[in-house]
C-alpha cells in the first residue's frame, strides 16, 4: 500500500510540475522562516538554564510599595548569609554586585596591565553557579577576603597559563580604589547564553571593608544587591516562596511597605521585567511575537498547498473515484493524501535546510547570535517535528475535502464545487492576504518610529561626544586632568560624571521637601557636565567654580519642579541641598519612559566617567590626541578605551531595530509564499477555463476582457483581506506604539500604502498570468475536447 | 443475490424535484446476466449505482446476498464494493498515473492482498484478457478496446460475485466491443452474476433477461431464450 501510494504521488508530482514547485518553494520558505525562529527562540531560552542547580536556583527581590506603586529592587548586601541562617531550606546563598554595577576595572601584575569587568560575589558563588571552576575548589576560592578568581583569559593575558596564576598576587584599580589580591582559582570561558559575563571575581569581604558595611545585617536596610539562593534537593520551592515573603514584616514590625520575593535565575533573561511588584514579561514578548510569525508564514504556505490541491481535485478526481468504487476507505483515501503533503514538506525541509545554512550568516549579524544548524537531539526533533506537523496542516483540508466526494458525483464529472468548499478556498486566500497586509503595516511603523526616535531633540546634543571611564591619576585629580584635557586642539568641553548618562535609571531615591516625597534619579557631575551636553537652562544658573556655596549645590529638571510644584524653586533647600538651577528638560532614559524628575549633584571630585565634547570635522585627529594624552597623564595604566553617546543612545533601541529588520524580511516571505499561492491559482483557473477562453475569443472577446475574466474574482478577494487588515493592523502597531512614551502618530497613509503596495504586488502575479491565459491561439483550446 | 423492493430515489435542487427511480423491484439471482435498457435520463445509471452501493436510496429496501443493506454505513459499503462487486464503466476510468498492472492490482491492495499473491493473480488475469504485453504501459498508451480490456481485468482481480458494467461497449467501435462482450459472457458462465445497462439493442442480446426503464420505472421485463 505505502509503495504504491509513493508511486502515484511520484507520479503526481509528475504530472502536475507547476503545483508542485509552486508548493515546494512556498513550503521551503515557510519552513525556513519556521527554522531561523526556532534556532533564535531555542537560544533565547537556552540563556541562563546550564548552571547544574537551575530549579532550585533563586534571585532574592524586595518589593517597596510607594503612593505611586510598588517597586521592585535588589537586595541589602548582607541578606544573603542572614537569609541562609533564618531559612534551613536554602543550600547555598550569596550575595554578588549586579552585572556592569562598575565600569571597567584595571588589573596589574607583573607590569602587565589589562582591563576587566569585575564583580564582587560571596563565598558560595561557584557551588550556585556553574562556572567551570578549572583551578581552585569552589568552597575555598573565595573564603578569603584578599581572593581573585580570573577567567582563563585574564589568567593567560596575566601570566601566561592558568596554571601558573594560582597563588599570584593582582592589583585592582578602580577609579582611586585599589588593593592587592591573591589568585585562587581560574573559571574557563563563560558560555554566550549566559546574561552575566565577567573577568574576575573578587570576594565581597573586600567589598564590605571597603563600603565600611559592618558584619551583621540591618534588616531597615535595603540596596541594590543581586541575592542568590540555592534550595536543598527535594525543599517546597513554593513553601519557600511564601515563607520569604513574609520575613522582612516579621523582623520589621513597623514596615508593612517591604517584602521579599524570589524569582527562578533561569526567568531572569526573558521575565525580566516588574510592573508594580509582579513579574510583567521582559524579552519574552519578542519570543512570542516571533513565534507567533513563524507560525503564521507556515500556515501561509499550508494553505497555498491546500488552496492549489483542493483546486487541482478535479484533475484528480477520477482517481478518487476509482479507488472509492474499488472499496478503498476513506481512511486509506486521508492516508494517502496526508502522507503526499507530508513527502512533500519532507522534500521542501531539505531545500529549507539548505537555504538555513546560507542565511544564517546575516540572520546571526542582525540578532547578534551565534546559531548555527547541528546535529543536536533537540533540532532534528524540532525540525522533524515543525515539518511533519507542517505536512500534516497542509494536507488535513484537502484530505478531508477529497476523500469526502461521492464517488458517483466524481466520476460523472459533477464537482460542481459546494458553496462551501469555495468560499473556503476564498477564506484561505483572503486570510493570507491580511497577514501580508499586517506585516507590511508592521514593518512601515516601525520604520517611522525608529527614524523619529533617531531623529528626535533630546533636550541635549548627543552628536560629537566622546565617552570614556578614567582610571588612575586621571580618576584621583579630575581638576588638573579636565583642565588640560579642555586645551586639546580640538576638544570643546569636558566633563566627568559616575556612571552612565544615557540608560535605564529605575524608580530613583526618594526626595522630600516640604512633605512631600517623590522618587527622583541622580547623577553626580563635574564642572561643565550640563555645557557639554549641550542642556540649556530654564532659570538660576549652571555650576561653576566661581560661586562657593556652604552646602551641596544641585540642578533639578522641569519634571521635578513641576511633580513637587516648587514656586521659585532656585535658591531653595532640598534636602539640605542647594537648587541653584531649573534645567529644561532632557531625555535621560529612551523614548519608551517619560521625562521624570532628575536631579544633578556637584561632586567636583567625580571623575569615573569622563564625557568630551569634540569639535565637528575634527573627531580623529582629537582622538588621537586625547589617548596620547591619557597615557601621558596615566603612566601604567591601560590604553584608553572610548566609546561614543550616540552609540549609548541607540544602543536602548536594538530590540527593536532587531525586531523592525526582521519584520522587513518575513513579511517579504509572506508576501512571496501569498503571491507564489495566487499565481498558482491563476494559472490553474486559466487551464479550467481554456476551452471558455477559447470560445469566448472565436466570439470576438478581447484580450483585456479576457484578463479582467480571469483577474477579477482574485483582485476582489486581496481587495477585502486588505479591508479586513487594516483595523487588525492598526490595532496591533498601535499597541506597538504605545510602548513609546514619545512616539509618532499614525497616519492614514501608511495603511492605504501598505494597501497599494499589497494590491499591486498581487495584481502583478495574477495579470501575468492571465495575459499569458488571454493570448493563447483560440483553435489550440479548442481543439483538445 | 439481488433483491430490491419500491426502490426511490429523488434528485432534489433548488428549483425541482426530479423522481430518478419510482417503485422500482427487482430480483436478479445468482448467475444471471441482466441488461438494463432505456433512454438517457430513464435512471438506469441511478439503479446501477445503488445496486454498485455507490449511492443511497431515498425509498425502498435493498438486500444484497440475503442482507439490507438500505442504508448500510459506508464503510460497509465499502466493504461489501471491495469484497463483491466489480465495476465496469463506459469510461473505462482508469488511474492515469497508473500502469496497466498498477491499475489492475489496485482492488487487491484494498483488499490486503500480499504481493506475491498480487502479482501472480494480476499476471493470471492479464493473461487471461490478452494484455499481458501491455503490463507496463500506461492507460493514455492503449487503444479504447485495450484499456476496457483492462478495466475489465481490474473489475474481475479480485473474483466477485457481482459485475456491474455501466455501457460498457459505449466508447468502442463493434469489433472491440464485440470483445468485451465475449468477455462479459465469459466470466457469467464461469458462474458470476452479471448486470449490464446498455444503448445497444445488439450487447443486450448476451443478456438472459433485458429490463426496460423509462421515466424511472420498469416498463418491460422479458427474458432472451
Amino acid at each position: 500500500m505505502l509503495q504504491h501510494s509513493l508511486l502515484l504521488i511520484y507520479r503526481n508530482f509528475k504530472r502536475f510540475k507547476t503545483t508542485f514547485f509552486i508548493n515546494l518553494v512556498g513550503l521551503s520558505v515557510g519552513l525556513v522562516g519556521a527554522l531561523t525562529i526556532y534556532l533564535w527562540v531555542h537560544d533565547e531560552w537556552s540563556f541562563d538554564r546550564y548552571h547544574a542547580t537551575t530549579g532550585r536556583l533563586f534571585r532574592v527581590l524586595e518589593n517597596q510599595r510607594t503612593a505611586e506603586g510598588i517597586n521592585t529592587y535588589g537586595t541589602a548586601p548582607l541578606l544573603a548569609e542572614a537569609l541562609a541562617e533564618e531559612m534551613p531550606e536554602i543550600q547555598y546563598a550569596a550575595v554578588a554586585t549586579p552585572p556592569n554595577f562598575f565600569p571597567g576595572f584595571t588589573l596589574v601584575a607583573k607590569g602587565k596591565t589589562v582591563r576587566a569587568d569585575a564583580k564582587f560575589a560571596g563565598k558560595d558563588f561557584f557551588h550556585i553557579f556553574s562556572y567551570n571552576l578549572q583551578q581552585g575548589d569552589a568552597s575555598q576560592v573565595l573564603a578569603n577576603k584578599t581572593a581573585a578568581v580570573l577567567s582563563q583569559e585574564m589568567a593567560a593575558a596575566l601570566f601566561g597559563t592558568a596554571a601558573n596564576a594560582v597563588g599570584k598576587t593582582v592589583e585592582w584599580q578602580l577609579a582611586d580604589l585599589k588593593q592587592t589580591v591573591v589568585v585562587t582559582g581560574v573559571f574557563g570561558p563563560i558560555p554566550v547564553n549566559s546574561t552575566d559575563q565577567f573577568d574576575v571575581v573578587l570576594s565581597f569581604d573586600a567589598f564590605k571593608g571597603i563600603m565600611k558595611m559592618g558584619e551583621s545585617i540591618d534588616w531597615a536596610q535595603d540596596g541594590p544587591f543581586n541575592t542568590f539562593v540555592v534550595l536543598h534537593e527535594g525543599a517546597d520551592a513554593v513553601r519557600f516562596q511564601t515563607k520569604i515573603s513574609g520575613l522582612l514584616q516579621r523582623k520589621l514590625a513597623t514596615n508593612k511597605k517591604r517584602a521579599l520575593l524570589v524569582q527562578p535565575y533561569a526567568d531572569i533573561y526573558l521575565h525580566g521585567e516588574y510592573t508594580n511588584g509582579i513579574p510583567s514579561g521582559g524579552r519574552i514578548e519578542y519570543v512570542q511575537l516571533f513565534s507567533a510569525i513563524a507560525v503564521f508564514i507556515l500556515v501561509i504556505a499550508c494553505i497555498n498547498f491546500m488552496n492549489l490541491a483542493t483546486a487541482k481535485a478535479s484533475r484528480r478526481l477520477k482517481e478518487i473515484g476509482v479507488k472509492k468504487t474499488l472499496g478503498a476507505s476513506r481512511f486509506s483515501l486521508v492516508a494517502h493524501y496526508l502522507a503526499e503533503s507530508v513527502l512533500m514538506s519532507f522534500i521542501a525541509l531539505l531545500i529549507a535546510l539548505a537555504l538555513v545554512e546560507l542565511l544564517l550568516p546575516q540572520f546571526n549579524a542582525i540578532t547578534s547570535k551565534q546559531l548555527a544548524l547541528s546535529f543536536q537531539p533537540h533540532l532534528v526533533l524540532s525540525a522533524l517535528g515543525i515539518t511533519l506537523i507542517t505536512g500534516l496542516l497542509a494536507g488535513s483540508y484537502p484530505a478531508i475535502y477529497l476523500s469526502g466526494l461521492r464517488p458517483v458525483e466524481v466520476l460523472k464529472g459533477q464537482l460542481a464545487g459546494s458553496v462551501a468548499d469555495l468560499w473556503t478556498r476564498k477564506g484561505l486566500v483572503v486570510f493570507q492576504f491580511m497577514l501580508s497586509v499586517l506585516f507590511i503595516v508592521c514593518v512601515w511603523v516601525i520604520q517611522r518610529q525608529l527614524a523619529f526616535v533617531e531623529s528626535k531633540d533630546l533636550g541635549y546634543n548627543r552628536n560629537g561626544i566622546m565617552s570614556f571611564e578614567a582610571a588612575g591619576r586621571a580618576a584621583k585629580q579630575p581638576k588638573t586632568f579636565l583642565a588640560e584635557l579642555k586645551r586639546l586642539p580640538g576638544v570643546v568641553n569636558a566633563s566627568g560624571m559616575w556612571g552612565s548618562l544615557v540608560g535605564t535609571y529605575g524608580a530613583g531615591r526618594p526626595v522630600e521637601w516640604e512633605g512631600r516625597k517623590i522618587l527622583a534619579n541622580n547623577l553626580g557631575v563635574n564642572y561643565d557636565m550640563l555645557e557639554t551636553l549641550g542642556i540649556t537652562l530654564k532659570e538660576g544658573r549652571s555650576f561653576s567654580p566661581q560661586f562657593r556655596a556652604d552646602t551641596m549645590q544641585i540642578i533639578v529638571n522641569e519634571a521635578l519642579v513641576a511633580s513637587l510644584g516648587l514656586q521659585n524653586p532656585v535658591g531653595q533647600l532640598l534636602d539640605n541641598q542647594r537648587i541653584v538651577g531649573v534645567a529644561r528638560d532632557f531625555h535621560y532614559e529612551s523614548l519608551h519612559e517619560k521625562v521624570k524628575p532628575f536631579i544633578f549633584r556637584l561632586e567636583p571630585l567625580t571623575a569615573g566617567t569622563i564625557l568630551v565634547r569634540l569639535a565637528p570635522g575634527r573627531e580623529q585627529e582629537a582622538i588621537g590626541r586625547i589617548q596620547q594624552f591619557y597615557a601621558a597623564f596615566n603612566p601604567g595604566q591601560a590604553l584608553l578605551t572610548y566609546h561614543f553617546l550616540d552609540d549609548d543612545y541607540q544602543a536602548q533601541y536594538v530590540a527593536e531595530r532587531r525586531v523592525g529588520v526582521l519584520a522587513q524580511y518575513f513579511a517579504g516571505l509572506a508576501i512571496l509564499i501569498s503571491c507564489l499561492g495566487l499565481f498558482g491559482l491563476t494559472a490553474f483557473t486559466a487551464e479550467r477555463r481554456r476551452k471558455e477562453i477559447g470560445i469566448r475569443k472565436v466570439l470576438g472577446a478581447s484580450e483585456f476582457s479576457i484578463v479582467y475574466l480571469l483577474s477579477s474574482d482574485l483582485t476582489k478577494l486581496v481587495g477585502v483581506a486588505i479591508l479586513l487588515a487594516l483595523p487588525v493592523s492598526y490595532v496591533v502597531v498601535k499597541q506597538w506604539l504605545e510602548s513609546f512614551e514619545y512616539r509618532i502618530s499614525l497616519e492614514y497613509w501608511y495603511f492605504l500604502g501598505a494597501g497599494l503596495v499589497a494590491v499591486s504586488v498581487a495584481w502583478l502575479t495574477i495579470g501575468a498570468q492571465a495575459w499569458k491565459a488571454s493570448r493563447t491561439n483560440p483553435t489550440l483550446c479548442l481543439r483538445d475536447e | 443475490m439481488i433483491k430490491i423492493e419500491n426502490l426511490e430515489k429523488i434528485y432534489r435542487t433548488e428549483e425541482v424535484q426530479t423522481k430518478a427511480l419510482n417503485n422500482v423491484s427487482l430480483t436478479v439471482s445468482e448467475g444471471e446476466f441482466v441488461a438494463i435498457m432505456g433512454p438517457s435520463g430513464c435512471g438506469k445509471s441511478t439503479l446501477l449505482n445503488i445496486l454498485g452501493l455507490l449511492d443511497e436510496p431515498d425509498g425502498g429496501s435493498f438486500a444484497f446476498a440475503g442482507t439490507d443493506v438500505t442504508h448500510a454505513p459506508e464503510r460497509r459499503r465499502a466493504e461489501l464494493r471491495k469484497k463483491h462487486i466489480g465495476f465496469v464503466f463506459q469510461s473505462f476510468n482508469l488511474i492515469e498515473e497508473l500502469t496497466v498492472a498498477e491499475n489492475v492490482e489496485l482492488p487487491l491492495i484494498y483488499l490486503g492482498v500480499g504481493a506475491a499473491e498480487r502479482k501472480e493473480k494480476v499476471a493470471k488475469v492479464l493473461e487471461k484478457m490478452q494484455i499481458m504485453h501491455r503490463r507496463n504501459h500506461f492507460p493514455q498508451q492503449l487503444s479504447g478496446g485495450q484499456q476496457q480490456r483492462v478495466a475489465v481485468a481490474r473489475a474481475v482481480v479480485n473474483g466477485p460475485r457481482l459485475i456491474l458494467a455501466d455501457e460498457p461497449t459505449g466508447n468502442l467501435d463493434s469489433s472491440n466491443g464485440n470483445e468485451v462482450m465475449e468477455l462479459l459472457t465469459e466470466l457469467n458462465e464461469a458462474g458470476t452474476t452479471i448486470i449490464m445497462v446498455t444503448h445497444s439493442e445488439h450487447d443486450a442480446r448476451y443478456a438472459h433477461r433485458v429490463i426496460r426503464l423509462l421515466d424511472g420505472q420498469v416498463v418491460l421485463e422479458h427474458a432472451h431464450v
